[in-house]
């Protein structure tokens, strides 16, 4: 197979000469066809029509993607020599010349990381591009990556990265400051007025952008744009406007983009357009990058090939360049239930499963040589909260009708609901114990975020019932009533396409019954949630999960904070509702603005608490994550945080042949 | 005979005007817009989202965002896929060869067993051979194609014989050229099958009928009181007549080529434009979804049109322009 590699251009050249003889066999079948005297001969020159035609067609799909027109060729890669500051990974020595296979869940959209909004896309994008630090993925802490070592300023605004030297692009240009600076003008670029030369700007006085990417408003810094300058080849300075603990990890982690590639299309305007599909169709090779791996290969709704990277800058402890691997092939399935199949089947190397079945993958540890592990919990969240918008809508309505906005808008409320969830149950009936209780907005992965001395909300029928009792309520016969005789009952939205949610709110039903609670479950599509719950609130409670995220607790601003659009029960608050909810504000203020770790999370502690206390999100349990890999792999140390492939470049397997 | 195609062609514009009318309609009535699923994400500023509903002209009413594609498309650019940041038309250019050659494949092979069963079938009407092959073909034509399609997918995960999903392997880049037509065979066979094989059941049922109908004319007497051998009567008489009814069907066949596998090609994971139409439609990616739907009625039309010509051509009884 490697030899075939090699050998690509040479089979261009005899695809001609076997398009001539198939096309010629094809003939003889006709001929040998005439031979059977079953039809007349109108019929038969039909069917030869549609033969050949069929036969033309095979023709074009099997050769098209060699010869269509404006394709240019694939350059020879030029190989540098191995950067003197080349990072060398100690991991034991391999062999070279694996090839991985995988799945990715859903076709990707583009490789243009200014454009990208998904999942899949985000990690293609990982495998070509890369940053000057990264999170390591043992202890959580930013460490050197592209940039070897960095200063940050007394006054904690200004960060000094040093750059890695001699480090090349994937198609040989070098690597310098130059890009970091260029990457960084591509979210700033302002529109420009094409005759006066002045920034246009927007309807509220702010400057309209030109290439609107999540960076260029993610980046900014209570909306006002860090600086960045280069000190000389290999040294880049960033200064922000104001103090601003997660620059490091958040700035820093930005994939740098290649001046001498895109520079032309950010100069005329067509910088979102670049590195599409049709780029990674037409000419794979222009996507360069940084990172272990280039794109060889797409194609749509079937599959990516990565190749390595001949101007990687990561050694091994003999001084040879990695990564061990020649190829990443990467199916493109419809979900992550076929996925697993996949893995299941001994199809692929490397898998996420998720904790409904996890029980069936393992049964083909044996037969199929792979490993499944535990990987503890993972950092999703599954939630409940109650519309607390007190606003109306057009025909001015109230969003939520007023007794039962009193109801939700009261602790009590909520707390005495949480006290009524049987979240043990939850985990043993609906995740088969492959869960755990969330006690808080932070999962216990997050380990060094995560408070423990939060009020938790153990499954206490009889102060659920207690707290009902003290707000005024009072049961008749096993059905719960409020102070004015109104019967206790509500609606609870959530996803119909996640099985699990379902699963649980059908338990959430079944334990609110219990403390006399009348709860109303309506199972809706997805897009119809966000639309109620970000636009049209025109609902009473929902079930919802969070994943990810990135692991600093600021990046919840928009979440936690009041005027967040994320801020679940009630967003975009002119000014905080709730006394409360002003002290979140403060405090995640707070977190943003000190560099020092010990006081950030004393802070972030006191976030943890009140949102305990006050019950805004009624948390409900956390998935455990498992993850599995083909056996045949060497130097396999998965972490909770790097999951099993964090040290691609040292993985190697012997070759098969 | 031009002015009659011309006439056809021009029916293909209010009918489309129609349409995407339509499928605009529909699609702003339907909950949420391309950028719901962003704002579900807990990390993207508000200020971009802000900026790309601008920029897509999502903020406006739906008949202007429609007279602004409208005035697009008569100039010939029908958008970029929001999405995929690709012109529509050549996200639909990587797509089409895939489908086209699926269809065709299906196509040819329910067509080229269908009608020598159809044929058999009249001949030896009332034979065991027609009787099960008409048990056969009705319980072919009630199986719904993405059933047998999940049917199919359990008998390749079973016997291993197939492969699942997809249009070519993973080493297909690294084939010989002859290596490369067997893989893609190798893929075609099992959507080929989930296609074909209810057009097999009706077209081989429609032959029949024909074909008996054929047989009870009178210049089947004719030809056998002239001393022909039954061969030649019935393959070469019979059968000529017979066929005519089926160019009809042929237009129908034209106008599903490359509309007609959606379903197939969403359970079988099969890398074609239904994948992508569907996968559109969900994303609510408007642009693509409109051009999809346009390619499929102007097929739809083509393919009457074709059947038409093709039927004046075969049968000189019919006259496509009347004369007053």
């Amino acid at each position: 197979m490697k030899e075939k590699f090699q050998l690509l251009s040479t089979v261009v050249i005899d695809c001609e000469i076997a398009r001539k003889s198939v096309e010629q066999s094809f003939r003889a079948a006709f001929v040998g066809g005439s031979m059977l005297r079953c039809c007349s001969y109108r019929i038969r020159s039909y069917s030869s029509i549609a033969f050949s035609a069929l036969a033309a067609v095979l023709l074009a799909a099997c050769g098209g993607a060699d010869d269509s027109p404006g394709r240019s060729v694939r350059p020879e890669p030029i190989v540098q020599p191995i950067p003197v500051d080349a990072e060398v990974v100690d991991f034991s020595v391999g062999e070279f010349g694996a090839n991985i296979i995988e799945t990715i869940e859903g076709d990707v959209a583009t490789v243009n990381p200014l454009v990208n909004e998904s999942v899949g896309g985000s990690l293609v994008i990982g495998r070509i591009l890369d940053s000057l630090v990264t999170m390591d993925p043992k202890t959580g802490e930013v460490i050197p990556n592209l940039a070897k070592s960095w200063e940050i300023s007394e006054d904690n605004l200004q960060y000094t990265f040093h750059l890695r030297k001699g480090v090349h692009w994937s198609d040989g240009e070098p690597f310098t400051a130059e890009d970091v600076v260029f990457t960084w003008q591509t979210f700033f670029a302002k529109q420009s007025d094409p005759e006066t030369g002045e920034v246009m700007t927007g309807e509220d006085g702010r400057p309209l952008y030109r290439y609107n990417s999540r960076s260029t408003f993610g980046q900014q810094i209570n909306g006002q744009e860090p600086q960045v300058e280069m000190l000389d080849d290999f040294t880049v300075r960033f200064t922000t406007p104001e103090v601003y603990a997660p620059f490091l990890l958040f700035g820093g982690g930005v994939d740098i983009l290649p001046k001498h590639i895109l520079y032309d299309a950010y100069e005329d305007g067509t910088l979102m357009d670049q590195w599409s599909l049709q780029t990674a169709i037409d000419e794979p090779w222009k996507i360069v990058g940084l990172n272990m791996f280039v794109l060889e290969t797409y194609r749509p709704g079937e599959r990516m090939v990565f190749a390595r990277n001949p101007n990687y800058w990561k050694v091994n402890t003999q001084g040879e360049r990695l990564p061990y691997v020649d190829r990443v092939i990467s199916k493109i399935v419809p979900d992550g239930n076929s996925s697993n199949v996949a893995f299941a089947q001994g199809q692929t190397d490397f898998e996420f499963i998720g904790p409904d079945n996890v029980a069936w993958v393992r049964r083909g540890e044996e037969r199929f040589d792979y490993t499944v592990l535990d990987m503890g919990p993972s950092s999703s969240t599954n939630f409940i909260w109650f519309n607390l918008n007190p606003g109306k809508n057009a025909e001015g309505e109230p969003f939520v009708a007023p007794y039962k906005f009193d109801w939700f808008s009261d602790k009590r409320f909520r707390q005495a609901i949480s006290y009524g969830i049987n979240r043990e149950g939850i985990i043993r009936g609906v995740f088969f114990n492959r869960a755990d209780i969330l006690n808080g907005y932070v999962s216990p992965k997050r380990k060094f975020w995560y408070n423990d001395e939060v009020r938790k909300y153990p499954y206490q029928v009889e102060r659920s019932r207690a707290l009902f009792q003290e707000m005024g309520f009072e049961y008749r016969g096993q059905e719960l009533f409020d102070a004015n005789g109104r019967r206790v009952e509500f609606t609870l939205i959530t996803n119909s396409n996640n099985g699990l949610r379902v699963e649980m709110a059908t338990v959430f039903k079944e334990n609110m019954a219990a403390i006399g609670v009348d709860v109303e479950l309506q199972f809706l599509d997805f897009n119809t949630i966000v639309t109620k719950i970000s636009d049209a609130f025109d609902y009473e409670a929902c079930m919802l999960g969070l994943g990810g995220g990135a692991p600093d607790p600021y990046a919840g601003k928009d979440i936690l904070m009041s005027g967040g659009r994320m801020h679940f029960w009630y967003p975009q608050q002119q000014s905080p509702a709730t006394e409360w909810e002003a002290r979140i504000d403060e405090l995640m203020r707070e977190v943003g603005r000190h560099t020092e770790v010990e006081v950030r999370k004393e802070y972030f502690n006191e976030v943890q608490a009140i949102l305990a206390e006050q019950q805004p999100f009624i948390f409900l349990v956390s998935a455990k994550e498992y993850a599995g890999y083909r056996n045949r792999w060497h130097n396999v140390e998965p972490t909770p945080l790097g999951g099993v492939t964090w040290n691609l470049e040292s993985l190697w397997s012997e070759v098969s042949e | 005979m031009i002015a009659f195609i011309l006439r056809r062609l021009l029916t293909l514009i209010p009918l489309l005007l129609g349409i995407t009318l339509l499928v605009f309609l529909l699609m702003s009535l339907a909950p949420g817009d391309f950028l719901t699923p962003v704002r579900a994400q807990r990390d993207v500023p508000a200020e971009l989202i802000q900026a790309i509903q601008t920029e897509f002209g999502l903020d406006q009413p739906w008949y202007v965002q429609y007279y602004k594609w409208l005035g697009n498309v008569l100039q010939g650019n029908l958008g970029h896929s929001w999405a995929f940041k690709v012109p529509v038309a050549d996200l639909i250019g990587q797509r089409i060869w895939s489908t086209f050659l699926l269809s065709l494949c299906a196509f040819v092979f329910s067509w080229a067993i269908a009608i020598p069963l159809g044929v058999l079938a009249a001949v030896y009407k009332d034979s065991i051979f027609d009787r099960v092959s008409a048990v056969l073909a009705y319980a072919a034509l009630s199986i719904p194609e993405f059933f047998l399609a999940l049917v199919l997918v359990f008998f390749a995960a079973q016997t291993g014989w197939f492969p699942l999903g997809g249009a070519t392997s993973i080493d297909y880049d690294y084939l010989s050229f002859g290596g490369k037509m067997l893989d893609r065979a190798h893929h075609l066979v099992l959507p080929t099958l989930a296609l074909g094989i209810g057009s097999i059941a009706s077209i081989m049922r429609i032959m029949r009928a024909n074909f008996l109908d054929s047989m009870r004319a009178g210049f089947v007497a004719t030809a056998r009181a002239k001393g022909l051998r039954e061969r030649v009567v019935m393959f070469k008489h019979v059968l000529r007549n017979a066929i005519n009814p089926l160019v009809s069907a042929f237009g129908f066949a034209f106008s599903s080529l490359l509309s007609g596998a959606l379903m197939v090609e969403i359970v079988l994971q099969y890398p074609g434009l239904g994948q992508l139409m569907y996968q559109s439609i969900l994303r609510e990616d408007q642009f693509v979804v409109l051009a999809s739907v346009m390619l499929g009625c102007s097929m739809l039309v083509l393919g009457n049109l074709l059947a038409d010509i093709l039927l004046a051509w075969s049968d000189p009884r019919i006259r496509l322009e009347r004369k007053k």
